[in-house]
């Protein structure tokens, strides 16, 4: 372990921990961020790089580009795992992170498809494939380099700062989208200032490359290659070898799985669930994430230290298994809460404003409807209608053209924003029970020639493709319950069943083969 | 215990090889039925990503824990 290696005494050990937590986990919270603020801007990218003519489309191609950055994560596990196990955990996760801020960086100087058509959400594509890359190598090395820097008995709460960076990053990129949109409003963001965030990345990402340039490659990994006992073909080995796919395996299966899906729920899915089913105001619904977020952030370590005490799997267990029962209560919940029909509207407080104006060869009114109910509750219908002046080409004109924009906001009064964030809350505290020791269960399971590149793919087909497909699986499975174009979903929740389903079989295969990790392991 | 681990080995595999023609049989069902543009996109990311790891890995965790090579996992 790290102490044989260095000849130090133990407050200098623990300074010198901090020193590569703090280090390592700046680095991996700005890949975080740069890879979220596409997904959290994903309406808006839509409208910039795919076609207009048909919303739904554009925001599934979105989906999918968004997708595409999680499918890809576990090829760039392969990629930089193996070069992290053959050259070393520093550098290998130094060139990610310059990967992925260059990506965010260009993204936010692509020219949008009105400019360059087809090139504009091709080179996008491009770009979202980098990051995923960059994102696939990042978090293996970070854990790996920690872990391996951690003393025994307390891996489990070393490695959880390096898992609360996901959400950290999460809630930088949701603080930043809201800072930029309330300077510059709603409008001028939708315009170009949705830009400002992807390239405010490079800036955040050369201070963490000049951080991560000071750090010495891990101790562990120094006193292998001295010994001559690195792996020659790390990916061969990890999965060739029966013993080791075993375990990676069983990591996917067991713990991965169900922990990505519970992840992308308690964070991705119920953000988008406010927004799109609940129709809950933007700033509203961001903050309502956000101080969730913030409040269940220190759960992470709570739960990273406590699995050093009681061992990780019964921990990552009963995250799933709560998760698993409380979702559909939960969800029914909010959506009950935000659900117009059964609030009290104050008939005299209605107001409508009407709006025309003349814009090209168009003529656009716009109907904004306000409605107050006795709960506090107000929602705001905004409804813009495109006439062409021509009645030739209005006459030629499908209805589907004439269709008119509708938006829907609905703001809660505090009674109810409050306890919608303690509702979310309990999601995140699902979430830190499933990820604060994950990377240390992971860690411990793969020996150290080989531990990077085992333990990468695992999680990232875990996080990425389980985990990451949860908005288009759960999208899908509500639109499935819509009964005709137009007409509102008969379940709702009907998304829901995706990550249960995965948790719960996560739950048995964990429960069943996964024995509970005391706090004595050691990684060599 | 070690029972238990193989008789289940046999419902992941089961499962594996179930999920493929449930899955494929659907695609077809629903692109027949609305041949758009999100259909294809959708049901193609289910075929070629999702649908060969969930089947490959349950099949080959099933036949692993069928022939017990997890009985005796006590580290893991």
């Amino acid at each position: 372990m790290a102490q044989n290696v260095r000849n130090v005494s133990p407050v200098e050990e623990v300074t010198s921990t901090r020193r590569v937590i703090a280090a390592s986990s700046v680095g991996t919270l700005i890949e975080w961020y740069d890879f979220y603020i596409f997904g959290t801007l994903a309406k808006i990218i839509s409208e910039q790089f795919f076609p207009k003519d048909n919303p739904t489309a554009a925001l599934l191609a979105t989906l999918a580009t968004f997708a595409a950055g999680f499918v890809i994560r576990p090829f760039g596990a392969l990629f930089f795992g193996r070069l992290g196990d053959l050259i070393g955990r520093k550098y290998t996760f130094l060139v990610t992170l310059v990967i992925m801020g260059g990506s965010t960086f260009a993204i936010g100087l692509v020219p949008g498809y009105k400019t360059i058509g087809f090139f504009a959400p091709a080179i996008v594509f491009l770009l979202r494939l980098l990051q995923g890359l960059a994102l696939g190598g990042e978090y293996g090395g970070a854990a790996t380099y920690v872990a391996e820097h951690s003393p025994a008995g307390q891996r489990g709460f070393w490695t959880s700062f390096i898992q609360t960076t996901a959400t950290m990053g999460l809630f930088l990129a949701l603080g930043v989208i809201l800072i930029v949109r309330q300077t510059l409003g709603v409008e001028t963001f939708g315009e170009w200032g949705w830009r400002i965030p992807f390239i405010l990345s490079a800036f955040l990402v050369a201070v963490s490359v000049f951080i991560r340039m000071r750090m010495s490659e891990s101790p562990l990994f120094v006193k292998m290659k001295k010994e001559g006992k690195t792996s020659a073909n790390p990916l061969a080995e990890s999965f060739k070898q029966k013993d080791n796919l075993k375990m990676v395996l069983i990591a996917l299966l067991g713990a991965t799985a169900g922990q990505g899906v519970v992840w992308y729920t308690g964070q991705f899915y119920a953000l988008s669930f406010l927004q799109n089913a609940c129709n809950v105001e933007f700033v509203q619904s961001n903050f309502i994430i956000s101080i969730a977020l913030l409040i269940g952030t220190p759960f992470f370590i709570i739960f990273g230290s406590l699995s050093d005490k009681i061992g990780r799997k019964y921990i990552m267990m009963a995250g799933m298994l709560i998760a698993v029962i409380a979702y559909r209560p939960i969800y029914t919940i909010m959506y009950n809460d935000a659900n117009l029909k059964n609030k009290v509207e104050v008939v005299e407080k209605k107001d409508v404003q009407i709006k025309n104006a003349v814009k090209g060869a168009d003529s656009l009114i716009t109907t904004i409807t306000t409605k107050t109910f006795t709960d506090g509750t107000t929602f705001k219908e905004t409804v813009k209608a495109k006439f062409p002046v021509d009645p030739v080409l209005k006459a030629a004109l499908t209805k589907d053209k004439l269709k008119p924009e509708i938006k829907k906001e609905v703001t809660l009064p505090k009674d109810l924003y409050y306890k919608m964030i303690g509702l979310v809350l309990i999601q995140v505290i699902f979430v830190t029970m499933v990820y604060g020791p994950i990377a240390a269960f992971l860690v411990e399971i793969f020996p150290t020639r080989i531990r990077y590149t085992s333990m990468s793919l695992p999680y990232h087909i875990g996080n990425g493709v389980f985990g990451g497909l949860v908005p288009l699986i759960s999208t899908r499975l509500v639109e499935a319950t819509r009964p005709g174009p137009g007409l509102p979903p008969a379940d709702p929740l009907a998304g829901l069943w995706y990550p249960i389903l995965i948790a719960a079989v996560s739950f048995v295969i964990g429960s069943l083969y996964i024995s509970n990790k005391t706090n004595n392991m050691d990684v060599d | 215990m070690s029972a238990i681990k193989r008789i289940f080995g046999l419902v992941w595999a089961l499962m594996g090889v179930g999920i493929v023609p449930l899955v494929i049989k659907q695609a077809m069902k629903e692109i027949a039925a609305k041949p758009s543009e999100e259909n294809w996109i959708f049901w193609s990311i289910v075929i070629v990503v999702l649908m060969p790891i969930i089947a490959f890995s349950l099949i080959t965790f099933g036949v692993f824990a069928l022939k017990g090579e997890y009985d005796t996992l006590e580290d893991i």
